[in-house]
């Protein structure tokens, strides 16, 4: 045959090289590894029986990639039945030619490290030979291709271990290569047209496609046609040029893996000694003869391959970076649900900002710290609400535990929290707040708040000063806190310390059927307010450039007496609100919140009203005006926005009260503690309340200074 | 590329879209390998027989590409389609959305972040049920009218699906740097 003329042309033994092959590269995809794990857990559990699976590849199709043995989530048998024959699969695909498969996976690491890997390849190398001794192998050519998966599934931190073998029969000796050229520059024009079409013809027929393995039969008239392998006794009784044509993934100047057993075929099957090959590879959807290769190989008779006892020795473990170890991956990014949650939330705000606030600052918003002092209806509804707007750091302060009728209006708690006396509400809201979002940095803090005018005995002492340091540590490592308690005078020292720290504080009480909801003004101690003489008592805080600084909570107490009756159902404990409120409060409490997150000036912004035009005069802040205090009446269904400033006497803020914490630090809590009028004689209010009755004439100048600030919009 | 589509359009698709596997490739310039895991070396392995042979090829340095897989899908409650799509490293690994960022065209980071359009999201498949980006459709069904405003033809009979979906692509193509070419909108308006 003209094969065996061209074979002996020119080339002599001595500088024959020997036909070397570039591996083969294995690709799990993410949803194979997703797919064994959900059946690791429900079907196979500790089974670590060998698994039949599928692999696919394709003909390479890109010059400088090669393709590889690719494994989906279609490579495991579907599950429902225990023999499943039917594929998870269709064939006909001309991009998944499937190959036959065993996977072992383990159920321990050291299982995994501990398999006997030689005797495993050597099994499988074992089935190849057998298909090719029986000649299933010429009948289901994919065969060839049969390799090996070991690994080992670590479900709780989503790694994969696993290491695939490609086994291919060495020959001995091994196969010589006499010559390889691109088969567009050894086949001629004609020839080189007509083999396109025909591959073209074969791999888009459904019936042919995924065919890997052919041959081409090329007549005196350059007409080329592709067969299966079975026909390879009618392809010699015509006068044909023959070559045996197989889908080569690699894309180099050297053959793919496959051809290797292919050769074991061909040797032992049909006893040849000189073949010519083409390695198949595409470009675009169609075939590529500038790819694609021509190979003319010898391959001497190689001892035992004939006897069918002897079974020829295999190679073909997948290399790691050039060294022969196991490969790892880890997935926890895309199929740990927690993850999967946190990219969830992440995209709803992202959608939020993309479409409607493109100013968002979901930074600032996932690294703010929030402290909130309390843990009941108006605790609950606001964590909740600061984790729908992306906080992730929240702590939250109560010394209660859950009683029986709490479930019902403070939405972390459920009845088993309830039980056995009832747990601690610090901690039953941190874990309620990881169950909803298991990302969220939750944390519960049980104490007591020590309070004015709430005597101490001597052996208390020792741990009312522990709970102040307590909570001007956990002051101090927050940025922002709410002041959700349910009574006035629980809100004294936090309103304090933060007056010190200049942390942004918001407040929110509830009445029965009214709220309030206010940020605190920055402490009279800060850049943006210079701190005046001390010794000057009746007039307002002063800025540098005129601003005064808004009012904390209570900074409400020296407001003129016409809003005593809004304030008084504020100040009084409440404990029975209609329901409603309570979120309403919340929600506009985290709302007003963000507001300031967003605004420029932060909490040394002014107090917007409603319909003001903005006081800072740049263009309109996206979030909205940002007001200084919410007061609402569910009786009305109203809600106003008031501005209220800092006060000199007040009991909280004031830079007399503020500098005297400062000096005299645990000392001065303790006064306030301990006697009930201290406050009140340090600040002067008393000297106040004195001349507010007895004089008529001061109190009407102070009344029209007040009047200016108070402005109120009914919605 | 994958086309997943009602049946009616399918029979369209198979004309347009010559059923190859769409293989877009992306060589980084530095090649970070923080996923992988620390991989002990199996002490004596090499020395076992059967770990290579003359025939093994010892391939020079792997050129670490990052493969994307495209699908299209119809989406019934926004009523057009989505481009799906996802990425991955050649041993498997899925790529986030910071690298992919870093493989687009330069000029399509700036389409990203400019225009009302076009958002990566990160959501589950239709049909595989792993998450996999798309590019938000809730703004595709104004833009296509703005697209076809000028085509009279369109304006009077409607668009035929084969040319709409060259349309749409020509533009959310643009986003992950595929370019439709010409020829095709003209073939397809004949």
């Amino acid at each position: 045959m003209a094969q065996e003329e061209k074979s002996r042309s020119g080339r002599g033994s001595s500088s024959s090289t020997i036909l070397q092959f570039v591996p083969f590269n294995s690709l799990a995809d993410e949803g194979f590894w997703h797919r064994l794990s959900s059946l690791k857990l429900n079907k196979y559990g500790i089974d670590d029986s060998p698994i039949p699976i599928t692999g696919f590849y394709a003909p390479c199709s890109h010059s400088q990639v090669s393709n590889h043995l690719t494994l989906l989530a279609e490579s495991l048998p579907i599950g429902e039945n225990d023999q499943s024959s039917m594929p998870a699969f269709s064939r006909g695909n001309r991009n998944r030619c499937p190959v036959p498969g065993t996977l072992y996976n383990t159920n321990t690491l050291e299982t995994f490290h501990a398999l006997d890997k030689k005797s495993l390849l050597k099994e499988e190398a074992n089935k190849i030979w057998e298909d090719i001794r029986t000649g299933r192998a010429v009948e289901d050519s994919a065969v060839l291709s049969r390799f090996l998966l070991i690994s080992f599934a670590d479900l709780k931190n989503w790694s994969f271990h696993y290491w695939f073998a490609f086994p291919a029969l060495v020959l001995d000796p091994p196969a010589t290569l006499v010559e390889s050229k691109r088969a567009s520059e050894w086949f001629t024009p004609e020839e080189v047209k007509s083999v396109s079409v025909a591959c073209n013809g074969w791999r888009n027929s459904s019936l042919t496609a995924d065919v890997p393995f052919f041959l081409i039969s090329i007549a005196s008239n350059s007409h080329a046609t592709i067969r299966h392998l079975k026909d390879w006794e009618a392809c010699q009784a015509d006068n044909q040029k023959v070559l045996f044509g197989f889908y080569d993934p690699c894309h180099e100047k050297d053959p793919g893996w496959p051809l290797r057993n292919f050769l074991a075929l061909i040797s032992s099957r049909w006893n040849l000694k000189s073949v010519h090959f083409l390695c198949y590879r595409e470009s675009r959807g169609f075939a590529d003869m500038e790819l694609s290769l021509v190979i003319e190989a010898l391959i001497t008779a190689p001892q035992g391959l004939n006897d069918r006892q002897l079974v020829p020795n295999a190679v073909g473990w997948e290399k790691n970076k050039n060294k022969y170890v196991s490969r790892c991956i880890n997935l926890a990014k895309s199929m740990d649900p927690t993850r999967l949650a946190e990219s969830a939330a992440d995209l709803n705000l992202k959608l939020m900002r993309w479409r409607a606030l493109p100013s968002l600052n979901l930074d600032k918003l996932s690294s703010v710290k929030c402290l909130l002092i309390g843990a009941g209806t108006l605790g609950c509804q606001v964590a909740r609400m600061l984790m729908a707007w992306g906080v992730r750091k929240i702590t939250l302060l109560d010394n209660g535990r859950v009683a029986m009728s709490n479930p019902l209006r403070q939405s972390l708690y459920t009845l088993d929290d309830c039980l056995n006396g009832g747990d601690f509400k610090a901690f039953a809201a941190a874990k309620s707040l990881k169950r909803i979002f298991p990302a969220v940095e939750a944390k519960g803090e049980v104490m007591a708040i020590p309070m004015p005018g709430h005597p101490v005995t001597n052996q208390e002492e020792k741990s009312v000063v522990d709970d102040c340091n307590r909570l001007y540590d956990l002051v101090d490592s927050h940025d922002a806190v709410f002041l959700l308690t349910d009574t006035r005078e629980s809100r004294w020292l936090p309103t304090l310390l933060c007056a010190s720290a200049n942390k942004i504080t918001i407040t929110a009480a509830l009445g029965f059927d009214s709220f309030l909801v206010m940020r605190h003004g920055p402490g009279p101690f800060s850049s943006a307010h210079a701190k005046t003489s001390s010794a000057d008592m009746d007039n307002l805080t002063l800025s540098d450039k005129g601003r005064k600084r808004l009012g904390c909570y209570f900074c409400n107490d020296v407001v003129a007496p016409t809003d005593s009756t809004a304030n008084r159902t504020l100040d009084q404990q409440c404990t029975v609100t209609r329901p409603g409120l309570a979120p309403i409060a919340s929600s506009l409490a985290v709302e007003l919140f963000v507001s300031i997150l967003h605004h420029p000036d932060g909490m040394f912004a002014e107090g917007d009203i409603t319909n003001s035009t903005s006081s800072s005069g740049s263009s309109e802040p996206p979030l909205g005006i940002l007001p200084h205090q919410i007061r609402g009446s569910l009786f009305q269904f109203s809600q106003m926005t008031l501005v209220g400033h800092s006060s000199n006497s007040c009991t909280a803020c004031c830079d007399t009260v503020v500098s005297e914490y400062r000096e005299k630090g645990i000392e001065f809590l303790l006064q306030a503690i301990n006697h009930p009028t201290y406050l009140e004689d340090l600040t002067g209010l008393t000297e106040l309340k004195k001349s507010a009755n007895s004089f008529n004439l001061d109190w009407d100048d102070e009344k029209d200074d007040y009047d200016d600030d108070d402005d109120c919009v009914e919605i | 590329m994958c086309v997943l589509v009602p049946a009616e359009v399918c029979s369209a698709l198979h004309l347009m879209f010559k059923p190859h596997k769409l293989l877009l490739i992306f060589f980084p310039q530095d090649s970070n390998e923080e996923e992988m895991c620390a991989v002990e070396e199996e002490a004596g392995f090499c020395e076992i027989e059967g770990a290579a042979d003359n025939a093994t090829l010892v391939q020079s340095k792997h050129h670490e590409a990052h493969f994307y897989d495209f699908h299209i899908v119809y989406s019934s409650s926004f009523r057009v389609p989505v481009l799906y799509f996802r990425a991955y490293c050649s041993d498997g690994r899925p790529l986030l959305l910071n690298d992919i960022e870093k493989d687009l065209p330069a000029c399509s980071s700036k389409v990203l972040l400019e225009t009302k359009w076009s958002f990566i999201t990160l959501e589950e498949h239709p049909f595989l049920n792993r998450p996999w980006y798309k590019l938000h459709p809730c703004g595709t069904s104004e833009w296509m009218k703005l697209l076809c405003l000028g085509d009279e033809v369109a304006a009077k009979n409607g668009l035929a699906i084969e040319l709409y979906l060259v349309s749409w692509f020509s533009v959310v193509g643009q986003v992950v740097g595929l370019k439709t070419p010409l020829e095709m909108v003209k073939s397809q308006r004949n």
